[in-house]
This record gives structure tokens, sequence and C-alpha cells, in this order.
């Protein structure tokens, strides 16, 4: 079997048998480091010595015992780990009732819970979820987020020194809680997403791991909960999303927006699983945040040019996305859309309502967007200051560049 | 032994890099992808020798902030840079066997490739002091 296979084979595994640990010896923080330690020597046994015929007992059986030895070995620790469990509740000494034996699946979901646990920092609860549930090494995780590997190794630590001190036991949410919560995970998983999605440059290869991650985190939910529809939404949100990769970015490393990619390019599996989720989640109950956002993106793929776009639809969907979460970058995609769909003048009326907004008044967005309207309504000087204005705003070296171009295209031809 | 390789750019560099109209020689996007291939090469080059602890680029000076105290008062300036002030763009931190290595790394630097009256650039290869002792020595 190739590495490659290994590699995914394990990080398949990981929360199951972390879960499986958990479940039966407790001790969340060692038993991840444990779990960690047996995907790492599976990693480098298995491509030699062939894969076990049972991998996740192989797995679960070489972590139980590597937690032993760091229990035995942190006697400290494990007097206050018995403490804690002197003041636990009765009622959780039960084991889980007989008639309903704990899946694998609901491990993970549990799991997931407890990474994407409200007391933890988002960037703690996404470093968490990225070891733990996802099963990349604490170097890996480091590496995607750019941060060297010691300060990543302390905010696992750290994130999970948090989850024991809190006493979260390992089970799921109650009823009351779970929606909340799980909440929660999908914006975390959105999260990692955008973070691999939204870089271009640099170590750019690393990065875009981080988008497959998040859709392979992001399936794993769909498929534990398939009848919740803002997983589904979400899941069809980064598949739409990422479906332009190949089209987004040129052959020097530019960035090209959407109106201006070679639609051939994008890739029509991943729309057409996305449609279908989207379309299935749709109907059923609220609509939600990614499901709204979902639906404007499968939109954007099934149009054959920007022009031949349902824009109408678009602004439709983009207010109904305001009412549930106002945030001024929503806005200013609802400008464009409205643009669109009644022309420049329209949007650039929102435009100045929306720059008295100091949340966004100073991004460098609101002026490539008025830059880009302005260009519409046939004003090239005007344009040409906003997309100056833009470029001075930018830190990005290359969104400079391609705001610079655009500047320039407007001074030379005619 | 640790080393600190820094180098250095002007607002003026920064805006021809960025394509800027009416600054210095702009950077064509051939010139710029060949600079980024350039880096990503040289920093693969050194994760795989072992000897990079990290390193990192600086956005344009005019993005920077300045801190000042004034009678005790911390007082922050936004850009506080002249247009031709060379100012810190980069750096990276090496763990290498010797001074001498560290600055044959940051000699390489000079086949960055970038248009040919671009600037030129100074880099500044400086021992890093790990810890108050070495400071004693």
């Amino acid at each position: 079997m190739a590495d490659t296979d290994v590699g995914g084979l394990l990080r398949q595994l990981a929360p199951q048998v972390l879960g499986a640990v958990v479940r039966r010896y407790g001790h969340f923080d060692t038993a991840e480091d444990a779990v960690q330690e047996a995907l790492i020597a599976a990693a480098t046994r298995w491509p030699n010595d062939g894969v076990p015929e049972n991998p996740r007992a192989w797995l679960v059986t070489v972590a139980a015992r590597r937690l032993t030895d760091l229990l035995r070995s942190e006697q400290a620790r494990q007097r206050r780990e018995n403490a804690v469990a002197r003041r636990m509740l009765p009622e959780e000494w039960l084991a889980p009732p007989a008639d309903r034996p704990a899946s694998e699946s609901d491990d993970s979901l549990i799991l997931l819970f407890m990474c994407c646990h409200p007391s933890l920092s988002p960037a703690s609860q996404i470093a968490l979820t990225l070891r733990a549930v996802g099963g990349l090494t604490t170097a890996e995780v480091a590496r995607a987020f750019l941060v060297p590997e010691a300060t990543m190794t302390r905010r696992i630590s750290r994130a999970k020194q948090t989850i024991k001190d809190s006493g979260i036991p390992f089970a799921m949410p109650s009823a009351s809680e779970r929606a909340t919560r799980l909440r929660a995970v999908l914006h975390v998983l959105y999260l990692i997403f955008n973070e691999g999605y939204a870089s271009t440059s640099g170590p750019g290869l690393h990065r875009s791991e981080l988008a497959a991650e998040a859709i392979r985190l992001a399936r794993m939910v769909h498929q534990l909960l398939p009848d919740d529809g803002e997983a589904s939404g979400l899941l069809a949100l980064m598949l739409l999303t990422d479906a332009r990769r190949p089209a987004r970015v040129g052959t020097d490393g530019e960035l090209i927006p959407m109106a201006e990619q070679d639609r051939s390019l994008w890739n029509a599996g991943s729309i057409a699983e996305g449609v279908a989720l989207i379309t299935d989640a749709l109907p059923e109950g609220p609509t939600g945040p990614y499901q709204l956002q979902a639906a404007i993106a499968a939109i954007h793929d099934e149009a054959p040019s920007a022009e031949a776009t349902d824009w109408p639809q678009i602004v439709g969907l983009y207010e109904l996305l305001m009412l549930i979460s106002a945030n001024p970058v929503v806005a200013l995609n609802h400008a464009v859309a409205v643009a669109m769909a009644r022309g420049p003048q329209a949007g650039l009326d929102l435009l100045n309502t929306l720059q008295a907004d100091e949340r966004i008044a100073e991004d460098h967005r609101l002026h490539s967007v008025r830059a880009h309207l302005l260009e519409m309504a046939g004003d090239r000087a005007a344009a040409r200051e906003s997309y100056l204005a833009a470029a001075r705003r930018a830190t990005n070296l290359s969104r400079q560049r391609y705001l610079h171009t655009q500047a320039a295209r407007l001074t030379s031809d005619r | 032994m640790k080393y600190m390789i820094l180098t250095y750019a002007s607002q003026q560099d920064y805006d021809a890099l960025s394509g800027k109209p009416g600054g210095n020689v702009a950077w064509s996007a051939e010139d710029f992808a060949a600079m980024g291939a350039f880096m990503e090469s040289f920093n693969k080059q050194l994760a795989e020798s072992g000897e990079l602890v990290e390193t990192r680029g600086l956005a344009a000076p005019v993005h920077a902030r300045r801190l000042q105290w004034q009678n005790g008062v911390p007082v922050v300036t936004d850009g506080p840079y002249a247009e031709t002030q060379e100012v810190l763009a980069g750096y990276w931190i090496v763990d290498c066997e010797s001074f001498d290595r560290a600055t044959a790394i940051a000699v390489r630097l000079s086949s960055c490739p970038g248009p040919a009256a671009a600037s030129s650039p100074v880099a500044d290869v400086r021992p890093i002091i790990e810890s108050q002792t070495e400071l004693e020595l």
C-alpha cells in the first residue's frame, strides 16, 4: 500500500480510535497524545510491514498500551485525575445503556463537539480539531498556519488542559445545548476551509490541503447528521466554492476574479455534488446561513457566464442572508449583486450607505467594488482613483498588483 | 548557533513590486512570479537542509505603525517612513554550523531575479543571542 493510502486510512481512523480509547479509559488529554503516537507508529510501520487485518483494533491496542505507560509515568497527574473522578455525579459513573451501544460515529461526533467546545478560543478549536479529529500531526498543523511548531504544540496542550480543567465529560451534549454546539463545530470547519481557500501566496500547497481537510471533515459531519440542513449546506458551500479553485489563479500566481475565470476549468464533479446537496437540503426545515451561501454559490457555478447569471435571485438570497446574519461583507456582496441586476448606479447608492459602517469603510474590498461599479457606469477616471485607493489599503502584494493593473488599464487603452 | 538574515526595502521598492504606476522600474507579472519561485525554492532548500528556523516577509512600510514614548505617554504614528528610507522588509532565522555558512546562505539571495535596475539590495547577517548568559560572556 502506498504511503498516501496509509495516510488517508490513518486520518479516517484517527477520530474513531481516539473516541474508542477515551470512551474506554477516559483521560482525553493523555489519550490524545497516546493516539497520536500510535498513528505515528502505524505511519512508519505499515508501509513496510503491510496494513494489519483490523487496522482500527491495532491502533486502539497500541494507543491503549501507550496510554497506560503515559499515565503510569505521571503519577501526580493520575492522582489529580482520581480527585476529579471522585467529584463525578453518580449517573456519570454508569456505562452507556446496553440497548444502545455507542457507535464509532457517535465517538467521532462527540470528539468534534469536545474540540470545538465554546470554552476554547477559535485558534485552539481549529488546532485541536485538526489534530484530534483530522489526525494531522502538530508539525502539519503548524505548517498550515505558518506558525512555529513549538507555538502550535503549546496551543494544543493549552487547549487540552482547558478541556481537562473544565471537566467536560466524554458524552453527547444535552439536547438543549446540541444546536448551539453544532453551530460552533460547523463554524470551526468553515474557518479551516477559509484559511486554506483564501491563501494564494507563499507556501500555498500546504494551505490548499487545509481546504481539502475541511471538506473531508464536513463530509464526515454530513454523514453523521444527514438530516441537518446546515451541515449539508456547509458541505455544499465548500464543494461549490472549491470547484472554482482551478480557475482562480493565473499562471503567474495572480488572482482572477470570478467574472473573468475560464468556467470550463471549474470542477464539474464538485459542482454536481454541491448542487445535489443543497437542492435536497433547502426544502427541509429552517434555512440557515450556510444553505443560503451555498445556494448563491450554486447559482454562480451553474451560470454559463457572469452576464448570464440569475442576479435577481442572488439579490433575493443575499437579502435573506442579511436578515439572519447582518455583516458588512454580506452587504458588500449584496451591493455587487444589485448592481448586476439593476445597473451600477443602484449598487453605488448602496455603497454610499455602507461607507458609514466603520467595520468596512477602510477595507480594500469596499474600494475595489466601488472601482468596478464606477467602471461599469463608464466613469473611468473615478474608477481608476478607486482602484488606486483599494491598492493603498491592501497589504497582500498579489492583490495590490491586480488592483494596480486594473488602474493602469484605465489610463492606457481608450 | 542561530543567525538572523535581514533584508531591507523602501516604500518605493514596495510600490515597484506592487506594480504601482509612477514609481521605480515596475515589476512585470513575470518578474514577480520569478521572484516568488526563487523564494519558494530558496526556503525549501533551507528547510530540507534543516537550517531554516523561520522566515517572514513584512508588509509595506506604509502599513507600519510606530510607537514613541513622549514623556512616558505612548504615541502611535501611521506609516512614519520617508519614501526612500530603507526599512526591514523580511528576515530569515537560520540555525547553522558557522557565521560563514550563514553568510553563504545570505549571499545566495543575490541570485534572486528581478528587473536589472531594481536596486542595490543590502542584507545583514547577525548572530542571535539565545540567553542572558551569552550576553554576559
